[in-house]
C-alpha cells in the first residue's frame, strides 16, 4: 500500500499540473480571443456549400466489425500480459498453455480472413468489373 | 491529312437521308461541312455513328453560333442560330462538321446524348450560353452560369462588358440566395434518392477543397467511405473567355488564351494564332515554326512536371512536388529570358513571334536538358517505382479505349489505354513532322498509366527541344504578310503603301477575312482547339475554345462508382485538369 | 508524501514538455524543408527558431469558436482529453535514473492505457463537430487506432518476457549487456509502426488526410483547441520516440556522456527518422492500412511473442 502511494502521488500531482496548464491555456485564449461574427461564421464547413442533411447518418458496418474484433482480440491479449509478467514462475507449462491460446487466436484470425471479414466489402462497384 | 474529300463523304452520308439534301459549305480549314435540316439531325448522327463503315465514334465538339448580327458570308441556309457538331473518326483520321440552323423563335432541337454520351455537358453548355433547348436531354440545366442567372450570355443581345450592366454588389441577402441555389438537391440532378434519408451521406467535395485542383465540385453520395454516386459540377471558374473573344481585337485576345489552360502558357497561343493564320492565309517562316514547337514543348514539360508532383501529393507523397518546383523554376528562368514573362508569356503573334530568340538561349536550354535526366531518374524511384504508389494507383480509375472515346477523352488519358493517337504524329502541324520522337502508350488505362504516359512524354519533349536547339533554322521571326500583327516595320518609313496598313494593323488591329477555321493542337492535357468565325472585322465574330479538360471531368462519375474516397482523389489527380481550362 | 524536490521536478517537467513540442514543430518544418530543397520557416528569430512562439501568440488571440451546431461540452473536452492523455504518458518515461515523475511498477501498462485514451479524443472530436468531413476522419481514426492498438501491446510483450518487468526503469537496466532492439528486432519494428499509427503521422495520417478529408476530424477546430490537437500530435511523436528509446534502445544507457544526454540523443535521432518517413512515403489507402494491420502485423506480433518465449525457455540467452 505504502509503495502504491509513493508511485501514485507524483502521477496525481503531475495530472493536476497538466490539467491546470492545458485548462489555463484554453481559458486564456477564451478571454483574449475576439468574438468575430461574420455572415457565414456559424455555418459548418463543407467545401463552401450549404450541407444537405447533417453528419448524423448511419455508417457502414465494416467499422463496427473492426470494433468488435478489437474488443475480442484486445481482451484476449490481456491474458498474454498476465502470462508474460509471470513468465519465470509458470515455466514450460505456462508456455504450452499460452501457445495453445495463441494458436486459437491465430486460427480465429485466419477464419476471419477466410470469410472476408477483414476486407472492406465494396457494395457499389458496377457489375461489369 | 484529310483523306476523304467533301464529295466522297457526301455520297456516303446522303443515302441515309431519304428526303432531304445535305448542303455543303467550304471553310478555311478544309473540314467537310454539311448543313442538315433540324428534323434529320438524329438520323444523320445515327448514321455517322453506327451505320457507316469506319464510323464517327467521337464527338469532338458541340457548340453554337448566334448569327443574328452577321454582315458577311450570308448563306441561304443560315438562320438566327447555328448549332455546330464536329465529329471525328479515328479509323479514317477524318473530321466532319455538321451544322443545324435554328430560328430565333424556335430554339430547340433533338439531343444527341443517346448517340454520344459526352454530348451531355456540351448541350448543357449550349443551353446555358445560348438558350437553345435540347429535347430528350436527361438533365438540361445551367452548367457555366449560376442557376440564378438571367439571360444567355453568348447571345449577341447579352451585354459583354461590366459597364453595359448595372452596378454589381453582393449583399448578404443576395449571398444567401446564391448559397441556397447552390445547395444540392438530388431531384434537380435527375436522381431519385433511395432508402431512408440517413442511409447515405451526401458530401460536397469542393469547390473549396485541397484536392480538386481549383474550384471544382463533386457531389458524392457515400455509403461509409464508398462512393455510390458522384456528380461533378463546374462553372465556378467561368470567366466568359469566349464572350471576351468577341470584344477584343484579334491581336489583343492573345493574352486571354494564355489563361485558359493556365499551366500551358504559349501552348494556348499556338492553336489560336494558327487558326487566324489559316483564315488570313499567312504562311509562317521555318524559324517561327521551330521556335513555336520548342516553346510549346517547354510548356508541356512545365505542365507535366506540375501534374507529376501534384499527383504524388494527392496520394500522400509530400516531397516530389518540391523537387519538381525546383526544376520548373530553372525552366521558368529560361522562359523568362526568352519571352520576358514566366507562366503567361502571350509570346506568339499572328504570323510570327513577339521577338527573336535572345543571345545565349541555346546554352541555357542545353544546360537544363543535361541537368534534367538525373532528376527524372530520381523521380522514377521516388514515385513511379514506389510500391505504395503502385498500390494506390494501379487499377484505380481505369477505363478502356472505347469508353475513353465515347466520353471524349483525348491526350495522355486516351493514350494510357494503349490507343496510339497523337495529333503531332497523325496530323502534324507547325512542322512536327520534321521531329524525331515517340508516342508513349499505356496498357491498362488506369491512374498509374496516365501518370506513366506523362512522365514518358516529358522525356520525349526533352528530345524534341534538343532537336530544336541543334537544328534551329535562320530567318525572320515574323511572316512577311500584311496581316501579320504587329506587321514588319522595315519599309514603313519608305512608302505610304506599307505605312497605311501598318498604322491600321497596329491601331485598329488586323481585319481578318470572313470565314471560319478550326485549329487543334496536342496540348498539355489533350486536344485543345480554337474554332474561330470571322465576319471580316477587327474582332472575332465567335471564338469557340474546345478544351480537353471539359470532357475529362464529365467522365468522373463513370470512374468513381464503387471507389473509396481515397481512390477518387487518386483518380482526379491522374486526370490532370485545371479549372480555367474547363470553365473558360 | 512528495518532497519539495519532486514537486519542483514535476512542475518543471510540465513546463518543459509543451514548449519542447512547440519547438519540435519548428524543427520538423525546418528538417522537412531541408529534405525538400526549400527553406522552411526562417524569419522569426535566428533560423526561425521563434516561429512556434509567434504561432502560439497568434493562436491565443484567435476567436475561440465553438460551432453552434456542435455538441458543445464534447467539442471542448475532446482536444483536452487528447493532449492530457499524451502528456500523462510522459509521467512514466524514465529519462535518466532519477529524472522521472513516477517509476511505476506498471509503467508499461500505464503507457498503453494512456495511448488508448487518445483515441477518444479523436473520435469524440469527429463526432461532436457534426461535420461530415470530421465524422469520416473520426471513423477512420477509430478504426485505425483500435486496429493498431491490439498489436502495439503484443509487440512489447517480448520485452516483458525478457526483462520480467512492466517497470520501465527495470527494462532499461536489463539492457546493460544488449539493447532489446537486437533480440526483439521484429517487436521493435512492429512497435514503431504501431506508434506512428497511434500518433497519426504520415504515412498513417489518414484521419486527417488533407488531400482527402480537408482536415479530417479537426475540420471545425480553430484557435487554441486546434493547437492542442496539433501539439498532441507532436507530443505523441516525442512520446513514441522516447518509448522506443526506453524499451528497445537502452534508454539512458551509454558511455561517457551523462544519461539524460544519451536519452535525448536517441530520442532526437528517432524523431529525425519519423520526419524522414514523412518526407519519403506516400499514404496507403484506408482499407489497405487496416488489412496490413490485421492480416500481417498482428500474426507476426503473436509469432514474435511465441518465438521469444521459446528462446527464453530453451535458448542460450
Amino acid at each position: 500500500m505504502e509503495q502504491a502511494l509513493v508511485e501514485l502521488w507524483p502521477i496525481l500531482l503531475y495530472f493536476a499540473f497538466t490539467l491546470v496548464l492545458l485548462g489555463g491555456v484554453m481559458l486564456v485564449s477564451t478571454i483574449l480571443g475576439p468574438r468575430t461574427r461574420g455572415h457565414s461564421t456559424h455555418l459548418p464547413y463543407e467545401s463552401g456549400i450549404l450541407p444537405l442533411g447533417n453528419a448524423r447518418v448511419k455508417f457502414a458496418n465494416h467499422f463496427f466489425l473492426y470494433a468488435i474484433f478489437f474488443v475480442i482480440f484486445d481482451l484476449e491479449t490481456l491474458f498474454l500480459f498476465a502470462w508474460a509478467i509471470s513468465f519465470e514462475q509458470v515455466g514450460v507449462t505456462g508456455f504450452i498453455e499460452a501457445l495453445v491460446f495463441i494458436l486459437i487466436l491465430l486460427i480465429a484470425l485466419v477464419y476471419l480472413w477466410r470469410i472476408g471479414a477483414l476486407n472492406i466489402r465494396k457494395r457499389h462497384l458496377p457489375e461489369q468489373n | 491529312m484529310q483523306q476523304v474529300s467533301t464529295p466522297d463523304l457526301l455520297s456516303e452520308l446522303q443515302p441515309w437521308l431519304a428526303n432531304s439534301v445535305l448542303l455543303t459549305e467550304t471553310t478555311a480549314d478544309q473540314i467537310p461541312t454539311f448543313w442538315v435540316a433540324k428534323k434529320d439531325l438524329l438520323t444523320l448522327c445515327d448514321a455517322a455513328r453506327y451505320k457507316l463503315d469506319k464510323p464517327f465514334t467521337f464527338l469532338f465538339d458541340l457548340t453554337a453560333i448566334d448569327e443574328t448580327t452577321r454582315q458577311h458570308m450570308v448563306l441561304p441556309q443560315r438562320q438566327d442560330f447555328t448549332v455546330v457538331y464536329l465529329l471525328r473518326s479515328y479509323e479514317r483520321n477524318q473530321d466532319v462538321r455538321i451544322k443545324v440552323a435554328l430560328d430565333q423563335n424556335n430554339k430547340a432541337l433533338a439531343s444527341v446524348t443517346s448517340i454520344w454520351p459526352n454530348a451531355n455537358w456540351y448541350e448543357r453548355e449550349v443551353w446555358d450560353l445560348f438558350g437553345i433547348k435540347f429535347d430528350g436531354h436527361p438533365c438540361l440545366r445551367r452548367i457555366m452560369m449560376p442557376t440564378t442567372w438571367l439571360g444567355h450570355p453568348l447571345c449577341k443581345t447579352h451585354p459583354a462588358r461590366a459597364t453595359e450592366m448595372g452596378e454589381y454588389s453582393l449583399s448578404d441577402d443576395l449571398r444567401d440566395i446564391e448559397q441556397q441555389a447552390l445547395k444540392f438537391n438530388p431531384a434537380d440532378w435527375g436522381l431519385t434518392p433511395q432508402g431512408a434519408p440517413d442511409e447515405f451521406m451526401w458530401l460536397n467535395l469542393g469547390p473549396n477543397h485541397p484536392s480538386v485542383h481549383g474550384v471544382f465540385r463533386i457531389m458524392l453520395q457515400l455509403d461509409g467511405e464508398e462512393i455510390v454516386e458522384a456528380i461533378p459540377d463546374i462553372g465556378y471558374h467561368h470567366r466568359g473567355a469566349e464572350k471576351m473573344g468577341e470584344r477584343q481585337s484579334w491581336h489583343s485576345y492573345i493574352p486571354y488564351t494564355d489563361r485558359i489552360d493556365y499551366l500551358g502558357g504559349v501552348m494556348n497561343n499556338l492553336p489560336y494564332v494558327m487558326a487566324i493564320e489559316k483564315l488570313a492565309g499567312i504562311e509562317v517562316p521555318e524559324r517561327v515554326k521551330v521556335i513555336r514547337v520548342m516553346m510549346a514543348e517547354i510548356f508541356r514539360i512545365l505542365s507535366h512536371l506540375l501534374f507529376y508532383g501534384t499527383f504524388a501529393q494527392d496520394i500522400g507523397s509530400l516531397s516530389p512536388i518540391f523537387y519538381m518546383f525546383v526544376d520548373r523554376e530553372k525552366l521558368f528562368a529560361i522562359v523568362e529570358a526568352i519571352t520576358g514573362a514566366r507562366m503567361h508569356p502571350a509570346w506568339f503573334r499572328i504570323g510570327g513571334l513577339a521577338a527573336d530568340l535572345p543571345k545565349g538561349w541555346d546554352k541555357m536550354i542545353t544546360e537544363w536538358l543535361d541537368y534534367m535526366p538525373a532528376r527524372m531518374a530520381d523521380y522514377d524511384q521516388m514515385v513511379m517505382q514506389n510500391s505504395l504508389v503502385k498500390k494506390r494507383a494501379v487499377g484505380i480509375g481505369a477505363y478502356d479505349t472505347a469508353t475513353a472515346i465515347e466520353w471524349g477523352v483525348t491526350g495522355p488519358g486516351l493514350r494510357a489505354t494503349g490507343f496510339d493517337w497523337d495529333l503531332r504524329k497523325k496530323r502534324p502541324y507547325c512542322g512536327y513532322e520534321n521531329f524525331d520522337f515517340d508516342v508513349p502508350l499505356g496498357t491498362r488505362g488506369d491512374s498509374y498509366d496516365r501518370c506513366a504516359v506523362r512522365v514518358a512524354e516529358i522525356r520525349q519533349s526533352m528530345r524534341i527541344i534538343r532537336q530544336c536547339v541543334q537544328h534551329m533554322p535562320e530567318g525572320p521571326y515574323k511572316a512577311d504578310h500584311v496581316l501579320t500583327t504587329p506587321p514588319p516595320k522595315e519599309r514603313t518609313m519608305q512608302d505610304i503603301d506599307t505605312l497605311i496598313p501598318h498604322f491600321l494593323g497596329v491601331s485598329w488591329g488586323p481585319v481578318i477575312p470572313a470565314g471560319e477555321a478550326m485549329m487543334e493542337v496536342e496540348a498539355t492535357k489533350g486536344s485543345n482547339a480554337y474554332y474561330l468565325t470571322s465576319d471580316a472585322s477587327t474582332m472575332s465574330y465567335r471564338t469557340r475554345i474546345r478544351t480537353p479538360s471539359f470532357p475529362h471531368l464529365q467522365m468522373i462519375p463513370v470512374m468513381a462508382k464503387g471507389q473509396m474516397i481515397a481512390d477518387l482523389i487518386a483518380t482526379i489527380g491522374s486526370i490532370d485538369f485545371v479549372m480555367a481550362d474547363v470553365d473558360r | 508524501m512528495p518532497t519539495l524536490d519532486l514537486v519542483l521536478m514535476i512542475a518543471a517537467m510540465v513546463a518543459i514538455l509543451v514548449p519542447t513540442a512547440a519547438m519540435l514543430v519548428w524543427f520538423e518544418r525546418r528538417l522537412l524543408g531541408f529534405f525538400q530543397q526549400r527553406y522552411g520557416p526562417n524569419r522569426v528569430g535566428y533560423f526561425g527558431i521563434l516561429q512556434s512562439l509567434a504561432d502560439l501568440i497568434k493562436i491565443l488571440f484567435k476567436h475561440d469558436w465553438i460551432p453552434p451546431f456542435a455538441d458543445r461540452p464534447v467539442f471542448v473536452l475532446a482536444p483536452l482529453i487528447g493532449a492530457l492523455a499524451v502528456l500523462m504518458s510522459f509521467a512514466v518515461v524514465p529519462m535518466s535514473p532519477n529524472l522521472m515523475v513516477s517509476d511505476s511498477n506498471i509503467g508499461l501498462l500505464f503507457f498503453l492505457a494512456m495511448t488508448s485514451m487518445a483515441v477518444y479524443s479523436v473520435v469524440l472530436a469527429g463526432w461532436a463537430s457534426n461535420n461530415k468531413y470530421a465524422l469520416l476522419g473520426g471513423m477512420r481514426a477509430a478504426a485505425q487506432t483500435i486496429s493498431y492498438e491490439v498489436f502495439m501491446g503484443v509487440s512489447l510483450l517480448g520485452v516483458v518476457i525478457l526483462s520480467g518487468s512492466f517497470k520501465l526503469s527495470d527494462i532499461v537496466l536489463a539492457q546493460q549487456n544488449m539493447w532489446y532492439v537486437i533480440p526483439q528486432f521484429l517487436g521493435f519494428v512492429i512497435f514503431m509502426i504501431a506508434g506512428i499509427a497511434e500518433s497519426h503521422r504520415l504515412p498513417f495520417d489518414l484521419p486527417e488526410a488533407e488531400t482527402e478529408l480537408t482536415a479530417g476530424f479537426h475540420t471545425e477546430y480553430s484557435g487554441i483547441k486546434f493547437a492542442l490537437f496539433f501539439l498532441g500530435e507532436y507530443l505523441g511523436m516525442m512520446l513514441i520516440s522516447m518509448m522506443i528509446t526506453t524499451v528497445f534502445l537502452g534508454g539512458w544507457l551509454g558511455p561517457w556522456l551523462p544519461p539524460i544526454v544519451w536519452f535525448l540523443l536517441k530520442t532526437l535521432s528517432l524523431i529525425c527518422f519519423f520526419v524522414l518517413l514523412r518526407a519519403a512515403l506516400p499514404r496507403p489507402r484506408f482499407d489497405q492500412l487496416l488489412e496490413l494491420g490485421w492480416k500481417w502485423i498482428l500474426p507476426l506480433a503473436l509469432l514474435n511473442l511465441v518465438a521469444t518465449a521459446f528462446v527464453k525457455l530453451w535458448g542460450d540467452f
